[in-house]
């Protein structure tokens, strides 16, 4: 795992180029709709620029046409970044699922087949993705475990700072409720016996590489919550805005339709709306680049 | 002036020292504990239950309880629509009032069963003894009790276990109104005769003036009245000068004895939170939010009054007292206008100086104090209130430090948020719809045909206001916020007894009381049905000063947000004006 070093540096030209034209693809109001704060910037995206055609076309009382048009190019820039920061999470994360991919195809494992070819117990080298629940396989100094398992015979010291950060090694040994090994350690020092606990495809690699990837990621409950208090907030807002234009008719004011805009665009909360899907994925990157792909 | 300010903190002091053990006997009647007051009341609440038919132990889910509260409000409403659009006929008409129109009486039948009180009518003339007392001061007494079995009921979903099951409904509302309100709003009643306000049946008394007029000074059972008008935090008075009313507030003392009693209950529920979760530190810690809620809308305008009205300054006029306008003379500018704060924040709405007279700064402090309606707030509603916002600050605070929002050990989700938004939401959502409706239509100076004819026939909407501009403004935004605060307060100036206003008006009313009150013990049944994780290291803590800065900043943030834009052509744009 140690060879995979991390080259890639935040704004890698590949990566920004595939998140700019994903911020364009993003823009399809069926995508955005999953996420309503970004989703009423849009709206009001649209709306400027129908405003600043119609004083283009010779409207008097919005404004310039100047002033308008700046406005439409703030807004649709706010939410192409908030696509954009998006994208580029969710490429970076493709990126490294596309690397630790390959960590565990390439992991060889050392399967003991009960009847070989020649003995008994004989040990077959294979790629880690061929190990099926109930196999077995062996571990010797420098090994990388190739899959979850529990240890039936021996007792090795690990080192799981892959997986869990922690850098001083730990024991394992058959028996006990100390057995268990995850896929994607070492073996510093002794010999032991595994037999594989999970299916390919469900290991703790598999389910980190879902997770990176975003596909599987599904909203925390927290989330949830967050998602619903923004909706709330940007309730609230549409009301302030809406109820504005009547109070400015009573007042003698007339506002402006991109005033109304910015208003509100300023007052919903449009920085973690933006960002939440992307701090979400970033996170997962990070904390596989600190205990995994670092390593 | 130093006597006057006195006067003021003593009123602040006393009803603090006097609402600590009032805390502590809420929460043993509610806990069901053994108290001295049984010898009196135990009898009393077992007629009660045996004649409806209920068994007081037998414990409700949350559902049910709601069920319960609407279902006894629902008849409660019919009955006092049924006294106000008959009471020309019905007994005790003495001084042979008319009865009061559909649209009115609807009003004022919601208004009393919701804790509002906002009454388009005058007591002298619109009401006879019988819907005073057996309509109007019933419900006093009944919206009191809903209010503060409401809270009891969170209390119980607050304890330390799991289960479905928040108490009984009917047994906390017969106790609410039995053992806490009657008793001392039978003190309090004596105090007020005593000191010179009426309690007959004799009808209008005649006195002769010192230039020889004959003048008709209506009377009735005021003391009865003023006692749970203000510590039902109702604020509906017998007259329709409210407190400012010589018969109903005679002097300073009564008026001390109102504020205190108004300020009472809502301090005590706090610390009956605190003594029947033993959590008395969460107690204090909620209690010295709302408090300095409280002085930062209270110390501006005891200022902005006892400093007097610019204008006239202008004028070379003297101001001694500060702005006396709309102001009696007996309880000083420094009282009156601890008043209006102590009256708007918590949810009474009575008055004793006219609020459309005070300063553009004072009038802007009522409106705030209704729209943020949870320092202090009404009997048992206005922990209700604060209970939505803890909510809303436990998951913000949670989510800020890294943890798995927790309140008093329960998880707090998704479905707890929801309930917490939709009624955050819905005070806005109430105000500013309605307020920009009713000024949509005065800009417009819509024909409002049936809804709206003013004095002199026509039907324009522009002719409800008495004030044009942003004055005008101030009173459609303070009619609807008061509503929706169920204060009852009325800027006044503003002609609101007619169809549009009096169900505009109901309409919010409903809203604005029942689901704040349904959301609330909809989420503490929720939480009561989860697992009780106890208190660990990583648990937020929720009884410290810090987390009482959290649920200040969340709420001045939700209020500002909303609400700075009508403030800002409404009083702010009038205080500018003035300079």
């Amino acid at each position: 795992m140690s060879v995979h070093r991390r080259s890639q540096g935040l704004f890698d030209p590949k990566l920004v180029s595939e998140a700019i034209g994903q911020s364009f693809i993003k823009l399809n109001p069926r995508i955005l709709f999953r996420n309503p704060v970004m989703f009423t910037v849009e709206i009001g995206t649209v709306i400027m620029l129908i405003v600043s055609l119609w004083t283009l076309s010779g409207n008097a009382h919005q404004g310039s046409f100047a002033y308008n048009l700046s406005i439409f190019l703030i807004l649709l820039f706010t939410v192409l970044f908030a696509n954009f920061a998006e994208a580029l999470a969710e490429a970076r994360g493709k990126a490294q699922a596309a690397t630790l991919r390959k960590t565990r195809k390439d992991t060889p494992a050392k399967k003991i087949v009960l009847m070989g070819e020649i003995f008994l117990n004989e040990v077959h080298i294979v790629p880690s993705s061929e190990l099926k629940k109930g196999d077995v396989f062996v571990c010797e100094v420098d090994d990388i475990i190739p899959s979850d398992g529990e240890i039936i015979e021996g007792i090795a010291t690990i080192d799981e700072s892959a997986i869990t950060g922690e850098s001083a090694p730990v024991i394992r040994e058959a028996g006990g409720d100390k057995s268990s090994v995850t896929g994607g350690t070492k073996v510093l020092s002794d010999k032991i016996k595994v037999k594989v606990t999970t299916d390919p495809g469900e290991s703790f690699l598999d389910k980190m590489i879902a997770l990176v990837e975003g596909a599987s990621r599904q909203k925390t409950p927290n989330e949830i919550a967050l998602t619903i208090l923004l909706a709330a907030f940007t309730i609230v807002f549409i009301i302030v805005c809406i109820t504005l234009k009547p109070f400015g008719d009573y007042a003698n004011t007339p506002i402006t339709i991109a005033a109304f805009i910015s208003l509100f665009v300023c007052l919903i909360p449009t920085t973690i709306g933006g960002l939440l899907s992307a701090i979400g994925i970033a996170g997962m990157d990070r904390a596989l680049r600190a205990n995994v792909i670092a390593k | 002036m130093n006597a006057e300010l006195l006067g003021v903190i003593v009123m602040f002091v006393a009803t603090l020292l006097l609402s600590v053990p009032l805390g502590r006997y809420i929460a043993k009647v509610y806990a069901g504990d053994r108290i001295w007051t049984d010898v009196i009341f135990n009898p009393v609440e077992k007629l009660f239950f045996k004649l409806s038919r209920i068994n007081p132990t037998k414990e409700m889910t949350w559902k049910q309880s709601l069920t319960a509260m609407l279902t006894i409000n629902m008849i409660w409403l019919l009955w006092a629509m049924f006294c106000l659009t008959n009471q020309s006929w019905l007994p005790w008409n003495p001084d042979h009032n008319p009865s009061q129109t559909p649209d009115q009486a609807f009003n004022t039948a919601v208004s009393f069963v919701v804790n509002c009180n906002l009454q388009d009518y005058s007591g002298e003339t619109g009401a006879t003894y019988f819907s005073q007392v057996f309509a109007l001061m019933f419900l006093q007494f009944a919206s009191a009790g809903t209010g503060m079995a409401a809270a009891a009921a969170v209390f119980n979903g607050l304890k330390e276990r799991t289960t479905d099951k928040l108490g009984n409904f009917y047994n906390y509302f017969i106790k609410s109104c039995i053992r806490i309100l009657l008793p001392i709003c039978i003190l309090i009643a004596t105090i007020h005769a005593f000191n010179g306000t009426p309690m007959t049946l004799k009808g209008m008394d005649t006195i002769t003036t010192m230039q020889g007029d004959t003048v008709h000074v209506s009377t009735g059972p005021v003391a009865a009245f003023v006692a749970i008008k203000h510590l039902g935090t109702n604020g509906g008075g017998y007259y329709g000068a409210n407190s400012a009313h010589p018969l109903e507030n005679p002097n300073y003392f009564t008026n001390m004895v109102q504020m205190i009693a108004q300020i009472l209950i809502p301090f005590a529920m706090v610390f009956a939170m605190g003594f029947y979760l033993r959590r008395k530190k969460l107690a204090w810690v909620i209690w010295t939010v709302m408090t300095i809620g409280f002085l930062l809308l209270v110390i501006p305008t005891v200022i902005s009054e006892v400093n007097g009205n610019p204008q006239i300054a202008k004028m070379g006029v003297m101001q001694p007292n500060g702005n006396m306008e709309g102001k009696e003379v007996r309880f000083s500018s420094y009282a009156t206008a601890f008043w209006s704060i102590a009256t708007t924040v918590i949810s009474t709405g009575s008055v004793n100086g006219m609020h459309d007279s005070f300063m553009p700064i004072s009038g802007m402090n009522m409106l705030l104090g209704m729209m943020v309606n949870s320092f202090y707030g009404g009997v048992g509603v206005g922990f209700l209130n604060f209970f939505v916002y803890l909510i809303i600050a436990v998951f913000i605070g949670g989510l800020m430090v890294g943890r798995t929002p927790e309140f008093l050990g329960k998880k707090v989700e998704a479905k707890e948020m929801k309930i917490a938004s939709i009624v955050a939401l819905l005070h806005p959502f109430l105000i500013l719809v309605f307020t920009a409706l009713a000024c949509y239509f005065a800009s417009h100076n819509t024909n409002m045909g049936w809804w709206f004819t003013d004095a002199s026939g026509k039907h324009g909407a522009s002719g409800w206001l008495n004030n044009p501009s942003y004055h005008g403004f101030s009173e459609m935004l303070y009619q609807y916020t008061s509503c929706s605060a169920n204060n009852g307060s009325g800027f006044e100036g503003l002609a609101d007894n007619n169809p549009f206003w009096n169900i505009t008006a109901a309409i919010v009313l409903l809203f604005s009381r029942f689901l704040p009150i349904i959301g609330p013990v909809a989420i503490a049944g929720i939480l009561a049905q989860k697992k009780f994780i106890p208190e660990s290291g990583g648990t937020l803590k929720t009884d410290t000063g810090t987390f009482g800065l959290l649920i200040l900043a969340v709420k001045v943030i939700i209020a500002a947000l909303a609400f700075f834009p009508a403030l800002a052509l409404g009083p702010l744009a009038e205080f500018f004006g003035m300079k």
